[in-house]
């Protein structure tokens, strides 16, 4: 079964991520706001997200760097940065 | 997912068989429940306060007395400092660590701290009971034999008068730190130490910027003190608060700035998120530098072993441990350790992990 790997459909799975590993309480994967800033809003910190970028590396199967992850500070960063991700594998994979 | 092997390349390591998932290495249940464990502790934030400007003893190599905190004019007010914990707390501060020069010359101020901020630990000479209305872990220095205290220290029977104080409190850490010169004392010291049922961990000496004297490690005093470190750890592992991936972070000829990106403001630019956003290092008149901002300022960054710089350094490096089951175990004892050391009432489990591995990326020396 091919996966629906729209940005709406990524942005959605983030917001669950996030609720499920981070406890937010009072929010729903529709309404969470996408654009919220996780540090500056929500208070996680760099173990949190490094906790997210796990789970979300198992979960799309995509090779984040650990560089990158401290940037990704809203699940509107983070759905962009997947959804980036999952085209620049399959562009390598239909190039071999 | 394609974590590769590029983390664990360089040998010391046998490269990972296969990739695996966060998900497959959490499904170890000792891994998982310990995780669950430390993972409870992650809302921690640090920063450290120099208490005074005063000290009731000088030590060869001390990081205090190096660089210009050390003439910070001594803030007095106890307000002032009420008023500074109180706003610690509001930027999120969750955990203060009491230091410079010496914390037990300024008990009212220390009280001060914990009235605001619960959660914290003072770095001591021991030599001064801080009363047990201040429930911080109490971190206290040795640094050898007494006959080498008196050398480098000018104290006398400073490890006796440490034990009278602090036998049987929970809140005590004895912290050996290890020169190149005092590494065969520390086997009488942990022996002496482990009969009176004290608990202590190991510091590596990490020369103050400038610092040429014989306290310095080489490359050979690193590799001896990491076999004494193992070979206490297997004597005294009720006493011992250390793991083999602490001995490995510790004592490798590359200091923890190299191994691991340190991550407190002086050597770390970004602001984005984690140390290099909320750490801040207070001198005794309440001033800050975001330029020289670590836990152990004037330390020379190249030689950093430091454990209280490690705790936080090796711990923020989760992410790139999470390759194999190996790796991941190394890293959580490393982590069950910290907070042993560092947080009262956390009680550490057994070492998950057995054998010294390599840091990713590096040799395992």
């Amino acid at each position: 079964m091919t996966r629906d790997n729209s940005i709406d459909k990524i942005l959605l799975r983030v917001a669950e991520i996030m609720i499920q590993e981070l406890k937010l309480e009072d929010v729903t994967p529709e309404t969470f706001d996408p654009a919220l800033d996780l540090v500056d809003e929500v208070g996680i910190d760099s173990m949190d997200l490094a906790t997210v970028a796990l789970v979300i590396r198992d979960e799309y199967r995509i090779r984040i760097d650990e560089d990158d992850y401290p940037k990704l500070t809203s699940a509107q960063l983070i759905a962009e940065y997947i959804e980036r991700k999952l085209k620049e594998k399959a562009a390598e994979g239909a190039a071999v | 997912m394609v974590i590769t092997t590029e983390n664990n390349g360089g040998g010391g390591n046998p490269l990972p068989e296969k990739e695996w998932k966060f998900s497959e290495i959490l499904a170890d249940p000792r891994i998982l429940e310990r995780w669950q464990k430390v993972k409870k502790w992650f809302f921690l934030r640090e920063s450290t306060y120099d208490m005074t400007n005063r000290c009731n003893i000088r030590c060869d190599g001390c990081y205090y007395y190096e660089g210009d905190k050390q003439f910070a004019r001594e803030n007095r007010e106890l307000d002032a400092w009420r008023a500074l914990m109180q706003s610690e707390k509001k930027r999120g501060i969750t955990y203060v660590v009491l230091a410079g020069a010496e914390p037990s010359l300024v008990l009212d101020r220390c009280e001060v701290c914990h009235q605001e901020i619960p959660l914290g630990a003072i770095a001591t000479n021991g030599l001064i009971f801080i009363p047990e209305s201040i429930q911080y872990r109490i971190h206290i220095s040795v640094w050898g034999s007494d006959e080498t205290s008196l050398n480098i220290r000018k104290a006398k029977n400073m490890l006796r008068r440490q034990i009278e104080n602090y036998r049987n409190d929970p809140r005590a850490v004895f912290v050996y730190t290890f020169t190149r010169e005092n590494i065969d004392q520390a086997q009488p010291v942990a022996e002496i130490l482990a009969s009176e049922g004290c608990r202590l961990t190991f510091n590596m000496f990490s020369a103050p910027v400038g610092y040429q004297g014989t306290l310095r490690h080489t490359a050979d005093s690193l590799g001896e003190c990491r076999n004494v470190m193992i070979d206490l750890l297997g004597k005294y592992p009720c006493n011992v608060l250390f793991s083999p991936y602490s001995a490995v972070a510790h004592t490798h000829t590359l200091g923890l700035h190299d191994l691991f990106s340190c991550s407190y403001p002086r050597m770390n630019p970004s602001t984005d998120i984690g140390l290099g956003r909320s750490f801040r290092q207070y001198r005794a008149d309440l001033s800050w530098d975001r330029d020289a901002a670590c836990c152990v300022p004037d330390t020379d960054c190249p030689d950093c072993r430091h454990y209280a710089a490690g705790s936080a350094v090796v711990t923020a490096r989760m992410f790139r441990h999470a390759t194999d089951p190996d790796s991941f175990k190394a890293w959580i004892d490393y982590v069950d350790t910290y907070l042993a050391v560092w947080v009262m009432g956390y009680e550490k489990g057994p070492n998950l992990s057995d054998n010294p591995i390599a840091p990713p990326g590096h040799e395992i020396y």
